[in-house]
Order: C-alpha cells, then structure tokens, then sequence
C-alpha cells in the first residue's frame, strides 16, 4: 500500500493502492450489531505507513537534525528532520551529508570534469571545491527533509 | 562416533563476521572528527575500559583497566572517553546483524558484534568482500571477516583476518595454510578451550592447535572430554557445532547493578531493587517465560577494607511461576526487608530469577485466583506495550520511586543517535 509515484509527482495527490495481498486483509468484525453496516467497513485496514514510504533501506538510514542557513532555497531549514540513507551511491546534484576534514555538513553535489563541489543553496555562501589536501567523504544521501509546517 | 557426518555436506562453509572495536566503532560513526583518534568506552559506572579504538591499543591501555589507573594517559594522549551507551550499540548492532542475515542462508548471532554465517563454497573472497564493504557504507561499522570449514576454523581465519591482513577479509581453506596456522595458534587461544583446559594441555607438552589434532583421539576424550573432541574434531575440518540460530531461553535472568553512590538508606534500596525485578520481569515477558523463584542480594564495597562488609542474599519461592512486574516486585521487595540491615553500606543489588519456564507451561495453583493472574497479565502487557514505545519507565511501580541516585554514573553518555528523536545528530549547515 504505498503511493504511486506519478502521483507523488504532483503536489497533491490522491492515492491508489499497490495490490492486495490477500493476506493482508482482515477481516471484518464477524459480529455485526443490527442497523446498517457502514459502507466504511470495507476500507479497513488501508493506511499509509509514512515510514514504508520514506525509509527505503531500514539498515541504512538515519534521521539528522539540520541548524542553519546554508541551503534554504534547498528547502532546509533550522530544526528540520533529514533523511539519511547511507546505502545509496552519491551522484550528481544530489544533497549529502559530508564530512570534511572531520566536520559534518549538508550541500547539493556537483561532478563535473573530475572535479567535485559542494555547492551551497544560499548565495550568502560560496561554494566548497574539493581538493586533495582535504579529508573529504560522503555519510550519506538526503533522500527526504521532514518539515514541520506548523 | 558417527557424529562427524551427520551434519554437512564439504560444500559448507562457515563465515564469522566480527565488527571491529564495536563500541568505540559505534561513537565514532557519528562523530568523524575522532577517526584516527584514541577512543575508548568504559563499562556501567565509568568504571573499566571495554572497547578501545586502535589507537588507544596502541598508547597501551588494555581491555578492562580500571579508568581510575589511566587518568593520567587519557588527558595527556586526548583519549576520547565514552561512558556505554547501549541504546546506540543495540540499534547499531541490529543493523548490522540485519544486513548479515539478509546476505546468507542462515546466521547465529553470537554477541552484539559478532555472527557466524553460513554461506555456500563458491568465489569466497570475493563475497567476503562485498558483504564487508556493504556493512561499512551501509552502517559506518568496520568488520573483519574469516572463513573456514567449521566455526573454530573461521574464529581463527577471523583472527588471521584481524591481525594480518589490510583487506579484514582471510580465507582459510587450503590445507597446507591449515597446518601452517595450526602450528602458530597456541592452544589457549583456541576458541572453546578454556584456560584451566589449555593449561591441562600444556603440562603434558601439547602447546599448539597442531600439536593438539596430531594426538590420540581417546586421549582427548578422556582429558577433555566429549566438547574438548569436539573442538579437536573441528580443528581437523569436520563440522561438530552447527548454528545455533533459535533463541534460546535464558534459564536464570540476573538484574544488578552498582549503585550510582553507596548507600545505606533503604527507600534508595528498595527503589533499585523494584527497578531491577522490573527489569526482569520485562526480559521473562520477552522470551514468553515465567519465573517460580526471585532471588535478591545485596552487598558491600569488597574493596573498601575500612567498612564492615556484608553480603545479603535470600531466595523467595513463588506459589505460582509468574512474570508479572507487580508480583515480581511485591516478593523482591519481601526479600531486602529480610536480609537489609541498616549499619552497612551498600555498593551492589540485584535480582534474580531462575526456574524458568516457557510461559504456556505456567501451572494454576489450586489457591491462586485465575481471575486475578490473568487481569495482573494484561496490566503487565499494558506496561510492555507503554514503555517499549514511549521510552522505558514512562510507566512504572510507584515503588520504583524516582529519585534515581542510585542509579549508574555515565558521565560521558553520548546521545542515543539512532533511537531516541530528541538526541538525533544536529550538524550544522
């Protein structure tokens, strides 16, 4: 039961459903007070589980907490909630979580012509090049931001 | 003794996968900054070294040192001190456990960090490899990996794997590499020979694993007997321990602690000893058992030779064989009113319970009321179900109090990253 991904694509959505298994369907309650059934009844069951949708590979992922500014226009925000998935190869354009000499930091990833950026999404700041005297890795790939909208 | 064919076939293989420095390996997952740097994780009560990165190996500090003793060394290298975390170290294990499961076709998980694996003869290295690489992008945890014919062989291929090889990675299956490293093992450092054994070993002048298969087999039963043939037989490349991947039940549960600070007040006492049935009773819950006798002790410092020294212990038989956390803490309770005396001050208290029992052998006392044990069973089921989803103790006993100074000093506690919302990792950005 998880959201189809044309759908996702849109911003608003409604929802269709992946396949029943007939395993996953329970029963209704065999005992039935006297009056009309709801028509509901037969919809039991069906919820979306947030965590199925975001959380792709359980072993791999981790949850970190964002404060400050450098990729706003990014959609990061202080007090955010990142998803974090470790088993993913990082590509192109893609937002990381780094670590440079030691350090954590979030930026967009930029490959180009063997070298690398780590661009931020805030034209206060600049761009990071990577370079050899650097201890530059990867932690891991922002695949969702949790945002609090109120 | 037809037990050398019974159990596999010469295409199995046995893989033990050991996470490398686990706990300190864990600490350093989410703080990069001390990659390369000495770190080293002390046990309850910041009181001995328990895991030590390679770099506090090599300042020289050993496994299980009192910290006290190496102050000192830890300010002057900027040793990285961590207090246990246990909350980051289980979900961390399980992931990586998770992973190992997912990549073989069965698995015993040995401790926290370390599994055998089961994995079919074909290109080895390279599946040991791949699994590795995987389990350290995908968790941060660095491992090492041995594999042999049998799970004594594949702990040494592991050591090998370990000690001499860049990869972590040591395949152990050629036969003249066998006795090569056969010769060089020490027989104390075989798995599942104990010291006393070793020693035993020893004096008749049989110093090394190869020494050791080259011997009489009635011999060795006869001195070791049938488990210490059993390791010889696993030693010579004939499977004789299977996995074990079902889950055991413990036969005795044991809860205890240090006090935080030592004490001789007796609220403060009872106040631990009803989290530590508590406790107990949560574990026999979990593996579906019930207990029919709660033991409690308590006991004075040893090492403090100035204070009179005490140890309390006394041992309830129920009615009943129980799990329940209200009866369990109503009859611990009714042991440390029995064996507490005022004039001495206490360091340590626990519970234990032993004479298990699976849960569905429970028998009804012809006294005991039904109708009260199965409402105390549903209260316990509530508790589980509130506190392995709310947090542990978000409900409890009264009697568990709250002032928890009794409690274990972990004063080098880091957050519990992967487990708890509040302490997640912040980075800034």
């Amino acid at each position: 039961m998880k959201l189809s991904k044309k759908n996702i694509e849109n911003k608003v959505s409604f929802h269709s459903f992946k396949q029943l298994n007939l395993d996953e369907i329970k029963l209704a309650e065999p005992l039935v007070p006297a009056g009309f059934p709801s028509p509901a009844d037969d919809f039991i069951e069906m919820e979306i589980n947030i965590q199925d949708y975001i959380v792709k590979n359980k072993e791999a992922t981790f949850c970190v907490k964002v404060e400050g500014t450098s990729m706003t226009k990014a959609g990061i925000n202080t007090g955010d909630i990142m998803i974090v998935d470790r088993s993913l190869n990082p590509k192109h354009n893609d937002i990381v979580l780094a670590v440079i000499d030691g350090e954590f930091t979030v930026k967009r990833l930029a490959v180009n012509n063997e070298s690398i950026y780590l661009m931020p999404e805030n034209d206060s700041f600049s761009p990071i090049q990577i370079n050899e005297s650097m201890d530059f890795q990867i932690w891991g790939i922002i695949t969702h931001i949790i945002h609090k909208a109120r | 003794m037809g037990y050398h064919n019974t159990y596999n076939s010469q295409s199995q293989m046995i893989a033990l996968v050991d996470c490398n420095n686990f706990y300190a390996s864990c600490e350093r997952v989410f703080r990069p900054e001390l990659e390369k740097k000495p770190v080293v994780v002390l046990s309850n009560n910041d009181g001995c070294v328990i895991a030590r990165s390679n770099e506090a190996k090599k300042i020289g500090i050993k496994m299980g040192e009192p910290a006290y003793k190496r102050k000192e060394e830890f300010k002057k290298y900027n040793v990285n001190v961590f207090s246990t975390n246990f909350a980051l170290y289980g979900d961390m294990s399980s992931r990586v456990m998770s992973i190992l499961k997912k990549n073989s076709k069965d698995i015993e998980i040995y401790s926290i960090d370390e599994a055998f694996l089961d994995c079919q003869d074909g290109d080895l290295d390279k599946y040991a490899k791949t699994l590795s690489k995987k389990v350290k992008k995908w968790t941060g945890i660095p491992v090492c990996v041995g594999i042999a014919e049998t799970k004594v062989l594949a702990k040494l291929a592991n050591q090998i794997a370990k000690k001499h090889t860049k990869s972590g990675v040591f395949i152990l299956q050629k036969k003249e590499i066998i006795k090569k490293v056969l010769q060089k093992t020490a027989v104390e450092d075989i798995w599942g020979i104990g010291t006393r054994s070793a020693m035993l070993l020893n004096s008749y002048g049989i110093n090394t694993a190869y020494q050791l298969i080259c011997i009489d087999e009635s011999w060795i039963r006869k001195k070791l007997s049938i488990v210490g043939l059993r390791i010889v037989h696993e030693l010579k490349g004939i499977a004789c321990l299977p996995l074990e991947n079902k889950k055991q039940i413990k036969k005795n549960i044991c809860t205890s602690r240090s006090l935080g600070k030592p004490t001789s007040d007796y609220n403060q006492l009872s106040q631990a000893v009803s989290t530590f049935a508590a406790r107990c009773s949560e574990k026999l819950r979990k593996q579906e058992s019930a207990t029919t006798e709660i033991r409690v002790f308590l006991y004075t410092n040893p090492f403090n030779t100035k204070q009179k020294q005490y140890y309390g212990n006394i041992a309830l038989k129920l009615s009943q064989a129980t799990n329940d956390n209200q009866t369990l803490i109503k009859e611990a309770l009714r042991g440390l009113k029995i064996i507490y005396k005022k004039e001495y001050i206490y360091k340590k208290a626990g519970v234990i319970v032993s004479k298990i029992i699976p849960k569905n052998q429970v028998q009804l006392n012809l006294f005991e009321d039904a109708k009260n044990t199965g409402k105390y069973q549903k209260i316990s089921n509530v508790f589980d179900v509130i506190n392995n989803n709310m947090g542990k103790d978000t409900i409890k006993i009264a009697t568990q109090g709250f002032d928890s100074s009794w409690k274990m000093k972990q004063e080098q506690l880091s957050p519990s990253y992967t487990t708890r919302i509040e302490d997640i990792l912040t980075v800034k950005i």
